[in-house]
């Protein structure tokens, strides 16, 4: 019998309401087994509502509060302040956000955050796009990909613009710990959850979490179309403690991003020539950060 | 007017279904109207839309609780959603089941038919194994079963509206008209009255403290599944992956280390069968055929 990999504690309930096989539902289960019984989660408009409070259910075993969807940032200095004024500072504060919440509609709110350097733990799970209301793209859909507000007819091929670069963006505020986790990667996740949960200060965690219906793939292939988004270098898995970056899965060469990319249907129309461009670009910022990790 | 009902689970095409049936019908004619009971519409989950058919403008705008026609697309939700609720008598329920209609007993005299339109749209190629798209079979089937539209317009809604794989779609249609088995069934009155929705019904009264803290396991979403996992203990290395990966929490270990699908919460997404590394979990078709 092989040793269990992670904690058998579920503090997530079977019943919750997420698509079958979604990246996001992997994702909450997972940083709870690491940020452990004494949490509470901030969670504004975004599939996680809907998920978790099937009235009159609750999917958590523990507090949640359905927060305002520009007011995760806020919301988390607020519980902060106010378990502290109750003498209750050894309970974990976390914000569980989208990427629409996050990267665009809950932005100052975040940077608010972190600049007060709130005692508290920021997750952005990242099915890149607004997912809850029917695939509209955020800011963090990536280049190319279909969603209802960028379809792919006649000249529209997608979304024109990249993501938007949200580590760079939380980096600028000196976090005291940012990270980038993957649901196809449970280990590591769990790693980095109770690191975070063992420090003080303003945390962020970016969680790329596969969505079968928003991405266009059956919902089986949630963890291999994970893992391969890291393996081909699309998303690198890395952390940064105190300004320190390290890579946290090595990879000597890369995989194709193309094993990516064909098995999504959100990509379908995409060319060989546009994929070798995507190709071009993950290689040089899979070269960037290898180098930002050998400096001192 | 006829009013058609159409129960389906989301991702299978129940919208789709009556748009596509009031277009055929206005190709035959007629003065058609569809929308979809507005819900959240996750892929599996019970959904419900509409469909209005007349020879005038139709001004009635309200859901359709007294239907000439039920269209069931998934033969799981006979037990879980109320799709015989307010069948008209002398009506017709169309159910997509490998069962014979004598299987679906309605409370009041109604036409009853059954074809198997998941493994006629998966012979097509129509939708995926995990998510069969059936709405083009069953208004094949629907078409001779009643004559509210014809076959050649769901043919031709089928080529105008259906953005993939028009031609396999049409051939399912064709196929589902050809299979659909019907039965007259005479009232029944101990026949079994479908089971109430899956949800508890919802207190009149607020609770005191936390908004919403019943636990959401009393929610069995089984019921939004079409494939189910069965685990072959002699092949399995006890790696708990399957545990590991299931999103829904739906697989326990027991006191020696193996894997037990907890049946009332699994909804049959399949990534712990592709998940195990010996290949130790098959999906087979809920129920079985
Ligand atoms: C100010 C405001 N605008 C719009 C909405 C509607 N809304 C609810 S959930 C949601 C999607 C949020 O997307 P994301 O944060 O990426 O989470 P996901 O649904 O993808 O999990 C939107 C736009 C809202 N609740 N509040
Ligand atoms: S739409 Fe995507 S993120 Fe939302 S519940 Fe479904 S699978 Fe999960
Ligand atoms: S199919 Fe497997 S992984 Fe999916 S919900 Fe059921 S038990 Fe969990
Ligand atoms: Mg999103």
């Amino acid at each position: 019998m092989a040793k269990l990999t992670l904690p058998p504690v579920e503090l997530v309930r079977s019943g919750h309401s997420a698509c079958p096989g979604c990246g996001p539902a992997l994702a909450m289960r997972y940083l709870l087994k690491g940020t452990g019984e004494r949490t509470v989660v901030s969670v504004p408009a975004s599939c996680w509502t809907i998920i978790a409070t099937g009235y009159p259910t609750t999917a958590l075993r523990l507090p949640m509060i359905d927060t305002p969807i520009e007011a995760t940032g806020a919301s988390i200095s607020g519980l902060r302040a106010a378990l502290d004024a109750l003498h209750m500072s050894d309970v974990q504060v976390v914000g569980f956000a989208g990427d629409g919440g996050t990267v665009d509609i809950g932005l100052q709110s975040l940077s608010g955050m972190l600049e007060r350097r709130t005692d508290a733990l920021y997750v952005m799970y990242d099915n890149e796009a607004y997912m809850n209301t029917g695939i509209q793209r955020s800011g963090s859909t990536p280049e190319g990909a279909w969603t209802t507000t960028t379809p792919v007819e006649g000249m529209a091929r997608g979304k024109g613009e990249p993501k938007k670069d949200i580590m760079g963006i939380v980096l600028a505020h000196h976090p005291v710990y940012a990270a980038t986790l993957n649901v196809a990667y449970p280990e590591d996740f769990l790693r980095k959850a109770q690191k975070a949960a063992s420090l003080k200060g303003p945390r962020f965690f970016h969680v790329l979490a596969p969505c079968p219906p928003g991405w266009k793939f059956a919902s089986d292939q949630t963890v291999q179309i994970g893992r391969l988004a890291t393996d081909t270098g699309i998303f690198p898995l890395y952390e940064v403690e105190n300004g320190k970056l390290r890579v946290t899965r090595k990879l000597g060469q890369l995989k194709p991003v193309r094993d990516y990319i064909k098995v999504q249907g959100r990509f379908g129309h995409l060319t060989d020539a546009e994929i070798d461009t995507v190709e071009h670009e993950v290689q040089a910022s899979w070269a960037a950060l290898l180098q930002r990790e050998a400096r001192p | 007017m006829i009013e058609i009902r159409f129960h389906g689970r989301g991702g299978q095409g129940a919208v789709i279904a009556a748009e596509l049936l009031a277009q055929a019908a206005n190709l035959d004619g007629k003065i058609p109207q569809s929308f979809a009971f507005y819900g959240a519409e996750r892929r599996g989950a019970p959904v419900v839309s509409y469909a209005r058919i007349d020879d005038r403008p139709i001004r009635l705008r309200t859901a359709i609780t007294a239907p000439d026609i039920v269209v069931v697309l998934d033969p799981g939700l006979v037990e879980v959603a109320p799709v015989m609720d307010g069948l008209k008598p002398g009506g017709t329920l169309l159910v997509n089941s490998p069962l014979p209609p004598e299987r679906f007993p309605t409370p009041k005299p109604a036409f009853v038919a059954t074809l198997d339109a998941t493994q006629i749209a998966l012979s097509h190629g129509v939708g995926s194994r995990t998510m069969p798209i059936v709405n083009t079979t069953m208004l094949g089937a629907l078409s001779r079963v009643s004559s509210v539209v014809s076959l050649s317009a769901v043919q031709h809604a089928i080529d105008e509206h259906v953005p993939a794989r028009p031609a396999e779609n049409g051939l399912a249609a064709i196929e589902g008209f050809h299979t659909v088995r019907v039965a007259e069934l005479p009232g029944l009155p101990g026949g079994k009255a479908p089971s109430g929705p899956v949800a508890p019904a919802l207190s009149s009264e607020v609770p005191e403290g936390p908004i919403a803290s019943m636990a959401s396991d009393v929610l069995h979403t089984s019921s939004w599944r079409t494939l189910q996992p069965v685990i072959t203990r002699e092949k399995c290395t006890r790696c708990n992956f399957c545990w590991k990966f299931c999103p829904d929490n739906a697989i326990d270990l027991d006191s020696e280390g193996f894997p037990v699908v907890r049946n009332e919460h699994c909804k049959g997404c399949g990534l712990c069968a592709v998940e195990c590394p010996p290949v130790a979990i098959e999906m087979v078709v809920e129920g079985g055929a």
